[in-house]
This record gives C-alpha cells, sequence and structure tokens, in this order.
C-alpha cells in the first residue's frame, strides 16, 4: 500500500474518533500527546480502529512509542508493507 | 435466587481458595474470553488450578517472582499461586518501557518473571537477581501473609515499591464489601491494570470476596467491546477510563454501579455519567493503604459523591495544616522495600501522612481538596494551592499545556509550544507578552506576591505520571 494512502487512513480515522479536531492539520510531526486533543484513551481507540482498517497488529508496548503522526504512520507502514 | 452476600473476611490467599472449595464450589467466580466466547470458571476450578500451581511454584527453588500483568486468567492464576507458594511477588506493567522494568526486576530482586509474551521474559532474563535472601528467622506467612509488591510512580519522587500483603490486600477488599456490597448476581469488569493496587482490589478481590463473577476484561483493544461481550453490572474506574466510556457511550444498560478512584475526578464527569443511568461512587485510598480507605455511598437523594465515609477497618485524622493522616492496622503496607527511611518520612507510629489535604463536612463526611505537595510555599511565606492556581490559567489560556513551578521563591509559568526552541528572541518576547496579555485579568485578581514572575516556553513534552499528573521534580530546566 502506498505511504500516502496509508498517512490519508490515520487522519480519516484520527478525525473520525476526535470530531473536534476536523480541520486542524495533521503534519508528520504533529506531537499526538501536546498538539492535539488525544488522550491516552482516544489514542488507544484510534490505534484499534487503524488496526481493523488495515488488518494488523501493532504489539501494545510499542504504542507508547508512538509519539508523532509520523511515528503512527511509520508504525502501520512497517506492517503493512513488511520489509525484511 | 438473588442473595446479598454477607462479606467474609479472609486473613489469606489459602484461606480464600479453602471457602472456594468448600462454599458454593460451583458458582463461578471468573469469566474469561476463550474461542469469542465468555467462559465460566468456577470456584472450586479456580481453587485446584492455584493449588496445583502453587505446588510447582514451591518446586523451582526461587524466592521472588515478577509478573508482568496482562489481566488474563493464567495472570490471575499465577498472582495468586506465588502468594500461596510463600514467594514474594511482585507485580509490573508489561507495557512499560524496557529500562524501567529492568530498574524494577533490579530494585525487587526478582529472581523468576512470568509473562504471557516468552519473547520478553526472554529480553528481561538477563536483568533478573539472585533473589531474596532466605529469612532466617521462622515465619508463619498465614499470620504476616506473603509479601505482594506494587509500584507507586508517586508525585514527588521516583517510583518505589510498597510492600502489601495477601492479607492486607484482603483486608481492603473487605472494607470495599462492607461499603458497598456487591450480590452474587452481580458482574464486576475487571479493565483496570492488576500491577495498579487500585485494580487488583477494586477490579478483582472486591468482586471475588462478595460472591459476585469477576469478569477479565480483554485489555485496551476491547475497550470498546467488552461491556457487550460480558455485561457487567459493576464496573472500577479511573477517571480518564470512565471519560471514554461516558464520551462514547459504551457502558451497557445492565451496568449499575461504577466505582471511581485512582485519580481527581470533576463532578461533571460524574453527573454525566449519573446522566447514562449509572451509579458513581468515588473511593479514596493510596497504594500505601492497600487501596481505598474511604468511598462515597450513594442512595440517599442528597448524595454528594465527593462526600466519602470512612470504612471500618480505618482511621482518619487531619493534622492542623489538613494533611489526611490514616491508621489503618489491617490494610497498611509494610514499608517502602528496602527503603526504611522513605518509609520512617511518611509512616510516623501507626499514622500514615498521606500529603493530601481533606476536610470534614458537617455530616462528618471527608472531601479530599488537593496534595500538600502540590502547594507551592513561596519567598514571602505565602502558600499557592497549585490545582486551584492552575485551574486559574487554564481559563485564561484553554487548550495550553503548561505547568507552574516555583522558582527562586516566585511562581512561574512553563508553557509546552514545540516551536518555541526555533523562536528568535523578538518572537519569544511577543509570544511572551500575549500571554501575559491573556492572563491579565486573571492574575489581577491575586495578591501581587502570587502573581506569576515569568513566563517561560519550552519545546519538550511536560513528563507525566500515568495518571496525567505532572511530575514538577523532572523538571530542572529552564
Amino acid at each position: 500500500m502506498e505511504r500516502s494512502k496509508i498517512v490519508e487512513t490515520c487522519r480519516e480515522v484520527i478525525y473520525e474518533c476526535v470530531p473536534d479536531m476536523e480541520g486542524q492539520p495533521l503534519y508528520e510531526d504533529t506531537v499526538i500527546n501536546t498538539d492535539t486533543a488525544i488522550d491516552s484513551m482516544g489514542f488507544t481507540m484510534i490505534i484499534c480502529r487503524l488496526e481493523a482498517r488495515f488488518d494488523v497488529k501493532i504489539p501494545q508496548r510499542q504504542w507508547s512509542k508512538m509519539s508523532t503522526f509520523g511515528d503512527v504512520v511509520n508504525a502501520f507502514d512497517k506492517r503493512i508493507n513488511r520489509r525484511f | 435466587m438473588k442473595t446479598k452476600a454477607f462479606p467474609p473476611k479472609y486473613n489469606s490467599f489459602t484461606e480464600v481458595l479453602r471457602s472456594f472449595s468448600q462454599i458454593d464450589p460451583d458458582r463461578p467466580l471468573l469469566i474469561y474470553e476463550e474461542g469469542g466466547a465468555p467462559v465460566k470458571k468456577s470456584r472450586a476450578d479456580f481453587a485446584a488450578s492455584v493449588l496445583a500451581r502453587a505446588e510447582e511454584m514451591r518446586s523451582f527453588g526461587m524466592t521472588c517472582l515478577g509478573v508482568l500483568c496482562d489481566g488474563s486468567l493464567d495472570c490471575v492464576e499465577t498472582i495468586f499461586a506465588s502468594a500461596v507458594a510463600g514467594l514474594q511477588t511482585v507485580l509490573l506493567d508489561e507495557n512499560a518501557a524496557d529500562t524501567l522494568l529492568q530498574e524494577q526486576i533490579r530494585q525487587t530482586d526478582i529472581d523468576i518473571l512470568w509473562s504471557s509474551d516468552p519473547d520478553l521474559v526472554e529480553e528481561l532474563t538477563p536483568y533478573l537477581t539472585d533473589g531474596i535472601t532466605p529469612r532466617t528467622e521462622s515465619r508463619d506467612s498465614s499470620v504476616e501473609g506473603s509479601d505482594i509488591l506494587f509500584f507507586t510512580s508517586g508525585t514527588t519522587a521516583s517510583s518505589k515499591a510498597v510492600v502489601l500483603t495477601d492479607r492486607s490486600l484482603l483486608a481492603a477488599a473487605y472494607n470495599g464489601s462492607c461499603m458497598l456490597p456487591l450480590s452474587s448476581d452481580d458482574t464486576l469488569l475487571c479493565m483496570l491494570p492488576l500491577n495498579h493496587v487500585f485494580g487488583f482490589v477494586c477490579g478483582l478481590l472486591w468482586g471475588m470476596e462478595c460472591g459476585a463473577a469477576v469478569a477479565l476484561g480483554r485489555g485496551a483493544r476491547y475497550y470498546t467491546m467488552d461491556f457487550e461481550f460480558y455485561k457487567p453490572t459493576v464496573l472500577s474506574a479511573v477517571p480518564l477510563l470512565l471519560s471514554f466510556l461516558v464520551q462514547h457511550k459504551l457502558m451497557n444498560s445492565e451496568l449499575r454501579l461504577v466505582l471511581v478512584g485512582a485519580g481527581d475526578c470533576s463532578p461533571q464527569l460524574l453527573s454525566s455519567a449519573v446522566q447514562q443511568g449509572v451509579q458513581v461512587s468515588f473511593g479514596y485510598g493510596l497504594t500505601e493503604t492497600s487501596s481505598g480507605v474511604a468511598i462515597s455511598v450513594p442512595g440517599s437523594p442528597s448524595f454528594d459523591p465527593f462526600a466519602l465515609a470512612v470504612c471500618p477497618e480505618d482511621t482518619v485524622a487531619l493534622a492542623s495544616d489538613g494533611e489526611i493522616l490514616i491508621s489503618s492496622p489491617s490494610c497498611m503496607m509494610k514499608g517502602y522495600y528496602k527503603h526504611p527511611e522513605d518509609t520512617a518520612a511518611v509512616l510516623k507510629g501507626n499514622l500514615l501522612f498521606t500529603g493530601d489535604i481533606g476536610k470534614w463536612d458537617e455530616n462528618g463526611r471527608l472531601h479530599v481538596i488537593g496534595r500538600k505537595k502540590e502547594i507551592l510555599v513561596l519567598a514571602d511565606g505565602t502558600k499557592i494551592f497549585l490545582p486551584e492556581y492552575e485551574a486559574r490559567i487554564m481559563a485564561a489560556l484553554p487548550g495550553r499545556d503548561f505547568t507552574v513551578l516555583e522558582r527562586d521563591g516566585k511562581p512561574v509559568l512553563l508553557l509546552v509550544d514545540k516551536e518555541s526552541s526555533t523562536w528568535p528572541e523578538e518572537m519569544r518576547e511577543l509570544s511572551r507578552s500575549m500571554v501575559q496579555e491573556e492572563l491579565r485579568g486573571a492574575m489581577s485578581q491575586l495578591p501581587r506576591g502570587q502573581q506569576l514572575s515569568e513566563i517561560l516556553f519550552t519545546d519538550k513534552p511536560l513528563p507525566r505520571t500515568a495518571t496525567g499528573k505532572v511530575k514538577r521534580w523532572e523538571i530542572t530546566s529552564p
């Protein structure tokens, strides 16, 4: 899957889960904790929805390591387009 | 037939298991997921599994088991078995950073690990120790209890291991059962991590003690689905979880009671939950007291969820400065593991100095109004109560991430802005002026000495505890 498609889906799911953020830009370096209205529970919901949408699982121990929007995209990109 | 369970009082997990084998052995104790469906495990089956596992553990010759908690049936049985086998048991967060887990293993002398993830065990095995020194004096664990250690993040210092026992944890669960009895028809949903004392006591033992069934939540991935899957009638939740459930309307129609604890909670959140058809109770306690010491009990028309009744096994007093002091012979910690000075600093005689500030209302109910450690003492001798002070700033700067620190005896505002390190000085000055302007109204209502003396910017996220409190002690600059 093209990375741009993953970015687009990640944005879509975030706006779905946190409607208040609709229209706010999400850049690769947007820090989830401090630049957005996403709290830790909201983040959990977003990751779960993305896992369902992409049909891949991100190990829970890695969730806390995803700090920026770009980290989230990378985590899914890595698993969808698994590179050995 | 609905039976109101009279809370039994157990002294050890061994006694609990004996009771499970003899009284209502076929009654469901735990509900968990298997093959996509909820499956029930009876009291007798649980007791048999735990006793067999304890026997196996005794043969290992190990002294201290670290359990990387995932909330599964296997995990619950392992914790019980370890305590029954007389091992020192340390409950760890399986999702914690590797370096933190390595440090916690070292700190608590863990010589064997349990996790449902074999890779994680393999990764951490090199950090195992030689275990605890065998005790030379004879020790009767049925009297003293088996040691179970919980890490507290604390809000004033780095994480410490609190030594509790199966006995103290059961006494805390007994307290909960007396204050908020559950019936054998109830299903308590256990969603909180078992390595947190509130999750362990109020998410698991409380239900077990009352004869209710405990449904083992399936982890963060299933937060949105566990309510429809298990149809619980009771839930223990931290404020953040409750907020999420209320916001997304996830609570099932059978849910009748939510016990909220382990963090500050807004009245708005509680009333939103009540509007969704559940009763809400608020609990106050510390890891050091094996969880709750005071709980609000719903029922009366004038019910105030923040007016707390002290539990039967506890005594609460207020010091002259309002600090909450707790005496709880049956629920009190033994101390911080290998930190006798830290223990002595908070546990004086049989009194725990909590660092929390409270007040009594006219009905003799306790209200927790803040944390003593969240008081800034200024150079002129006056004090700032930070939650109130920061709420004032929050109202003026909505949506901004900040904290208030004390520098040179004066209050200083530290604002997070990820671009700030790239700002030229003119831009920094302009931003400062704009913030000052926004704060003008709020500050003007304060005595001059309590008004902010400086506005600083940082591009780094504020370090926070698991419950969202800023770890001020970790901020050394600017």
